[in-house]
């Protein structure tokens, strides 16, 4: 007999009233994002960057290489190497078109299909389902960039047989990927949350973050000041892992100038997103 | 009587309209009606109690606690079926009604399972695993549902539980809803504007009208109400037919038609209205008990004038 037919089932066990509230976002926002279109063609690409680092610190191990040696001229000093590794074009391409591709309507899929009373009617508040959202891009950006850049330091002991390495260089490893995918993810969701129109929200990822380059190289050529390097995400992102690693700086500015306007970056979209979540929360109650 | 639901002189505006205009009540277990034409507060008052919007002044509690202080934890014991469509884009229906289950509190394993069993519950079994994309919309009504019963809620708030359905799924819908409410274990607050579903389902009714309380009624009283209503139709001089009904305290209202409608009090009988015509030698052409329902109650409380 079927519940229907037997009438109203009662479930008789203790809701969880502790832990963690936006956990199953979490888990379910990884398992939604790796089903999504191209979602496994991008990580892959994605990944590749420290395939071919790894192979560098290998080569630079083995004497017999040495005619690949100037291709592996980045190992000379960790730091170089691990700077190199985390704000690299290609990396940088990448994680971009992750944000667009794959992120880009984590908030905004929400507002165009009015999930807000779904959510917000659990015990669940903004902060949780901000994090909720939030836990979902930094997994997948600490993936990409903490991950191995731990996993390359490792090889490197192994290949070395030696575990020698300034402390500045661990901590670069650990706090650069944390700051980059801090800013990626925060810069994403703000834009998510600002349209229910997912292509508008992708094309706005893509154009500002390819945008940001070319405008500052336009300033650069037409004013020829080193300072409008400052314009551009890829060349702040770049002094800051400079700066971070204390390794040679990408552009003649203080390396803490890139620091602060990455972190303030990230802080001002998180107070956008949580101001516009806030907003579209009353819009749907007035508009219900 | 076990208090559900406790508010007192609540206020909330959106900017200078008042949704909610000093609203204090006290609403007990079993099943109530939130009744009252579009924008009478209703929805707005159910937000209130889910702590979705924080009033400007005035206190409440639900099941025990503070609606302000205690969010999470009445959301966690409320099950909340919102008016317009809302669904999380991508998921299948299982694997929603699940996810909102675990966001409730509930483990995964019991979550999933407990997904299934209210998908068969409200008729989904056969389109669990679509996409909810693509739900027709008396699927979508049965879905949210579905999610607000998943962890088994003390309270159940249904905002327009029949919106947007056939006259064969209104029925399911209503019939599920008394199947909830009949086993006594759930507290349920339906709110609508169609009187049927309210009369249909509800034990005690609330009409707003403005923000306010108009009128709070037994729907069985309402019912027995109607027992003393009656539609007449007269020729002749009706005047002092009239007059000695008003003598009596009786409740007339003339339609444009010429339809008396007329209240007795509770002590007389309809032998009284013949016996008064025969005194006021007024003829009764048409003489007809009342099929009076809620909805005269309804226009009562709120005003003939209402446009609703």
């Amino acid at each position: 007999m079927s519940i229907r037919e037997k009438g109203y089932h009662k479930w008789d066990q203790e809701l969880k009233s502790g832990g963690i509230a936006w956990l199953p976002m979490f888990f379910n926002g990884i398992k939604t994002a790796f089903k999504k279109k191209y979602a496994k063609a991008f990580f892959a690409f994605t990944i590749s960057p420290f395939l071919i680092f790894l192979a560098g610190i290998y080569i630079s191990t083995k004497p017999e290489l040495k005619m690949f040696s100037e291709i592996v001229r980045l190992l000379k000093t960790d730091a170089r190497f691990f700077a190199a590794f985390f704000t690299n074009g290609f990396t940088y391409f990448m994680l971009v078109l992750l944000c667009v591709f794959v992120f880009a309507e984590m908030i905004s899929g929400d507002l165009q299909f009015n999930s807000f009373p779904l959510y917000f009617s659990r015990p669940l508040d903004r902060k949780d389902y901000v994090l909720g959202k939030l836990s979902v891009i930094m997994f997948y950006m600490l993936l990409f960039t903490l991950v191995p850049g731990i996993l390359l330091l490792l090889f490197k002991f192994i290949f070395t047989g030696t575990f020698s390495v300034e402390p500045r260089v661990v901590l670069g490893i650990i706090v650069l990927p944390i700051l980059i995918s801090a800013f990626f993810s925060s810069i994403t969701l703000m834009f998510s949350s600002l349209s229910a129109n997912g292509k508008y929200v992708k094309i706005i990822i893509f154009v500002l973050f390819f945008l940001s380059n070319g405008i500052s190289e336009m300033l650069k050529g037409i004013f020829r000041n080193t300072y409008f390097n400052l314009f551009s995400f890829p060349r702040n992102l770049e002094q800051m892992g400079a700066y971070i690693f204390n390794s040679r700086p990408a552009f003649s500015v203080p390396g803490w100038i890139s620091l602060l306007i990455i972190a303030g970056l990230t802080v001002l979209s998180f107070l956008v997103i949580f101001k516009k979540i806030g907003k579209s929360e009353a819009q749907i109650e007035i508009g219900s | 009587m076990e208090k559900i639901i406790q508010l007192q002189d609540i206020f909330f505006s959106y900017g200078d309209f008042k949704a909610i205009d000093g609203i204090s009540l006290d609403i007990g277990a079993g099943v109530y009606g939130l009744l009252g034409p579009n924008g009478a507060g209703k929805t707005t008052l159910l937000k209130v109690v889910l702590g979705f919007l924080t009033p400007s002044s005035g206190h409440g509690r639900v099941l025990g606690m503070g609606i302000s202080s205690s969010r999470k934890a009445v959301r966690r014991k409320i099950g909340y079926m919102p008016e317009n469509d809302c669904l999380i884009p991508g998921m299948d229906g299982v694997t929603l009604t699940a996810y909102l289950g675990e966001l409730s509190g509930m483990p995964r394993q019991e979550a999933i399972k407990r997904a299934h069993e209210v998908l068969y519950y409200v008729g989904l079994e056969e389109e669990r695993y679509r996409k909810v994309d693509t739900y027709s919309a008396g699927m979508k009504q049965r879905l949210k549902l579905a999610q607000a019963l998943v962890h088994d809620p003390q309270l159940l708030l249904l905002d327009e539980p029949t919106s947007g359905m056939d006259p064969k799924g209104r029925k399911e819908m209503l019939d599920l809803i008394k199947d909830i409410a009949g086993k006594g274990s759930m507290n349920v607050i339906i709110c609508s504007h169609l009187l049927p579903d309210i009369e249909n389902t509800c034990r005690r009714v609330i009409i707003l009208d403005k923000g306010r309380i108009a009128a709070s009624h037994d729907i069985e009283g309402v019912s027995e109400d109607r027992f003393n209503r009656f539609n007449l139709k007269l020729k002749g001089e009706t005047g002092a037919f009239l007059e000695k009904l008003e003598s009596l305290k009786c409740e007339i209202d003339v339609t444009d038609r010429g339809l008396y409608k007329i209240k007795l009090p509770a002590q007389e009988s309809s032998r009284k209205l013949f016996e008064i015509a025969l005194a006021s030698k007024v003829q009764i052409r048409h003489f007809q008990q009342s099929r009076t329902t809620l909805e005269d109650t309804f226009v009562t409380a709120i005003g003939v004038n209402h446009e609703h």
